[in-house]
């Protein structure tokens, strides 16, 4: 049946329903005023008042409007413009060879859905990904044309997610990145191994490709800019990419290694990990009787943010020899219990580096510690105020010379408090040695992420 | 003791600091209320609004301490708090003390005023960025777009400038219901406040007939919001953190 015989509803429940396991729902990155408008249209602006037709802005730090019930962000009209698709990647809800309900949006109506999503305030912009019909360059087509409708047609100033489908034409995702304010290749797997084992049709070589060619528009999109300042913006919310963990057999290592090459070789804004969720049956999927593995994607969230802005690298976090997250710890205060000879650090005169790498202490007390010890020494009532968490920190630092509590500078009686009760118990540690993660171990992703952890993640508090 | 008595807006707190400085008070003598609590031997000074000082005032804030820092302790006196009017003023004496450079007013948070001052200012700030996100358009009969909102800081002030930049070509209003406060914006033009009489409540909130495609984009937007939750991922908790119920009596997905 034509998919485009059911009415509007059914294929926006359909096609939303399809694009949901994509975990990238960020608005951020670009700042773009309501009259600042770079596809031409800036010259229609009205007679009367001098100020530019059509709707719509960017807020750098990005604009979440809703969070469902599995208490992710709305940011963006997230859907698909098919879920048609010729692949058949064992992983994916759309593979060809599941019997699913079917569907596809006109370029228009995706259009007019933005737009009246967005005048009512319900959405920063659209995420638009799609299934492959015909083939990589047909798709890709589709996608570009909406959006190219949705700029200069509609004059859609707000934000716009694409994916760059792999193998599709150089040209193509060139020109699609000229509307586009954030373009992505999902990676899918960490290894090229896993990928050939789920995804038969997908290749890594093709998805790198793309994601070097975008890399490389941003860079040379940079150095237009700096000569000619109106010059076209490329991409310019930066690219992403997200791996699904816990589908293939790869350890954190290995992930947050790819995780780390990506950000230092491929230049990348964000790499997103998806706990996997199963909605296929295949001999050659998992099966996860504990739910997704949201511990470990968590894990891997704070790892990915230490990586960023706090200074670490991934082989301080993991090596070979432990190449599992602790399950107790989150992965500040297991480097911190294993370096012991770096602590107590002397809040009043360490160097902001070294703030960082206190757990308890983000990026944004760092930043206020600096600033208010200029004008007086700073104690630990004051240090609260500044919004560092001393239930964590207080092993680790010192004000003035003087510990909160007289306290043991040794890695088990740390632990032993840093860790709760409870979950001594749950893990079955006794407290004087914790274990790490291992693949094989019994209820190991079980213990769930607290909302508490997970906003601070999101909040990037570590 | 020096009571300084002032009314609740920024003309007349920014009044009354630069008469603090007129009267070559001292910082520990004096305080700028905001209520009629009587204090103890302490001499009361009624302040009058007057432009003249105040834009004075303001234009040294704004030199001194730069736009962003301004703006926050703009917010500060957008919030609930009653020392609120006191909290900038010592926060303001001790920048120009200790001569601040612009973004540097909030760095001494071991300052009282200055922390208690950086506490309104994040908690007004971050209930606007919420009311960003949060605010749901309804579209009436007539074109308009309408949303209702209720903030505890009167943050109307701050929304605005937001929602003109990004819906330049839309007519929208949105109403503080309650401060029976409208913040109206006619296409392509400037945006304007207007006190509302509190008799036309029920009225306004209830009695505006919704447009013939509304309701069709409200039951797409459900869907929607339905459609994109993993189940196996279910999480309420979270999304009660990030999004607490007393901002979702007017959001068109919980309806």
């Amino acid at each position: 049946m034509s998919g485009q015989d059911k009415s509007l509803m059914d294929r926006l429940a359909i096609l939303t329903d399809a694009a949901k396991y994509d975990v990238s729902c960020t608005s951020s990155g670009v700042d773009r005023r309501g009259n600042d408008r770079p596809w031409g249209n800036g010259r229609d602006a009205d007679k009367n008042t001098g100020k530019a037709k059509g709707i719509g802005n960017c807020v750098a730090a990005g604009i979440c409007h809703s969070f469902s019930g599995d208490g992710r962000c709305i940011s963006l009209l997230k859907i698909l413009m098919t879920n048609e698709c010729i692949y058949d990647c064992k992983y994916c809800l759309n593979r060809r060879s599941n019997d699913i309900a079917r569907a596809i949006f006109t370029p228009e109506e995706i259009c007019t859905l933005t737009m009246e999503f967005y005048r009512r305030n319900y959405i920063e912009g659209l995420f638009l990904s799609s299934g492959i019909v015909n083939s990589p360059d047909f798709t890709m087509e589709l996608i570009a044309r909406t959006i190219y409708l949705l700029r200069t047609k509609y004059l859609f100033n707000g934000y716009i997610h694409v994916k760059a489908i792999p193998g599709a034409d150089e040209e193509l995702i060139r020109q699609t990145g000229f509307f586009a304010d954030r373009m992505s290749v999902n990676l899918e797997l960490p290894t090229a191994e896993g990928l050939r084992r789920l995804a038969p049709n997908k290749h890594r070589k093709n998805i790198l490709t793309p994601m070097r060619q975008i890399q490389n528009g941003i860079t040379q999109n940079r150095n237009e800019l700096a000569i000619y300042r109106h010059a076209p913006r490329f991409v310019a919310g930066g690219q992403s990419t997200q791996m699904i963990i816990g589908a293939t057999p790869e350890n954190d290592f290995q992930i947050l290694s790819v995780a780390e090459s990506l950000y230092q070789r491929f230049e990348l804004k964000r790499v997103f990990y998806s706990a996997y969720v199963q909605v296929n049956e295949d001999k050659n999927l998992p099966v996860l009787p504990g739910g997704p593995p949201l511990l470990r994607e968590h894990r891997l969230y704070q790892a990915d943010w230490l990586l960023r802005f706090y200074g670490f690298q991934a082989g301080e976090l993991l090596d070979e020899n432990r190449p599992f997250f602790n399950v107790m710890l989150d992965p500040k205060e297991d480097w911190a219990v294993r370096h012991l000879e770096e602590f107590p650090i002397e809040i009043n005169r360490a160097p902001y580096e070294k703030l960082l790498r206190i757990p308890g202490v983000g990026v944004k007390s760092a930043r206020r510690i600096v600033a208010a010890r200029r004008s007086s020494s700073l104690t630990f009532a004051d240090l609260k105020k500044l919004g560092v968490v001393l239930k964590r920190a207080l092993y680790f630092i010192t004000c003035s010379g003087h510990m909160m509590y007289p306290t043991k500078l040794e890695e088990d009686y740390i632990v032993r408090n840093l860790t709760s009760e409870k979950e001594r118990i749950r893990f079955g540690s006794d407290g004087m040695s914790y274990r790490q993660m291992s693949l094989f171990d019994d209820g190991m992703f079980s213990r769930e992420v607290t909302s508490d952890e997970t906003m601070q993640a999101v909040m990037g508090q570590l | 003791m020096f009571v300084y008595k002032c009314e609740d807006s920024f003309e007349s707190v920014f009044t009354a600091i630069y008469k603090v400085y007129e009267n070559h008070h001292q910082r520990e003598e004096v305080f700028l209320s905001l209520d009629d609590d009587p204090r103890l031997f302490s001499t009361v000074i009624e302040v009058e609004t007057d432009a003249e000082r105040y834009q004075k005032v303001i234009r040294t804030l704004r030199k001194q301490f730069g736009e962003s820092d301004y703006e926050r302790l703009c917010l500060v006196l957008a919030s609930l708090d009653v020392e609120k009017a006191q909290a900038v003023f010592g926060t303001v004496v001790a920048g120009l003390n200790c001569g601040c450079g612009a973004g540097h007013l909030f760095d001494n948070l071991t300052d009282t005023w200055v922390y208690k001052a950086f506490k309104l200012a994040r908690n007004a700030g971050r209930e606007n960025d919420r009311y960003r996100e949060f605010i749901r358009f309804e579209e009436l009969e007539s074109g308009i777009l309408y949303s209702p909102i209720k903030p505890e800081n009167n943050i109307l002030l701050f929304l605005m400038p937001h929602f003109a930049d990004r819906l330049s070509g839309e007519n929208f209003v949105i109403h503080d219901v309650g401060r029976e406060l409208f913040g109206v914006h006619p296409a392509g033009e400037e945006w304007f406040l207007v006190q509302g009489e509190p008799t036309a409540k029920e009225e306004s909130v209830h009695g505006r007939a919704k447009s013939l495609s509304e309701e069709k984009y409200q039951m797409l937007f459900k869907t929607f919001c339905k459609s994109i939750e993993i189940k196996e991922r279910r999480n309420p908790k979270l999304q009660m953190g990030m999004l607490p119920l007393r901002y979702r009596e007017y959001m068109t997905e919980f309806h």
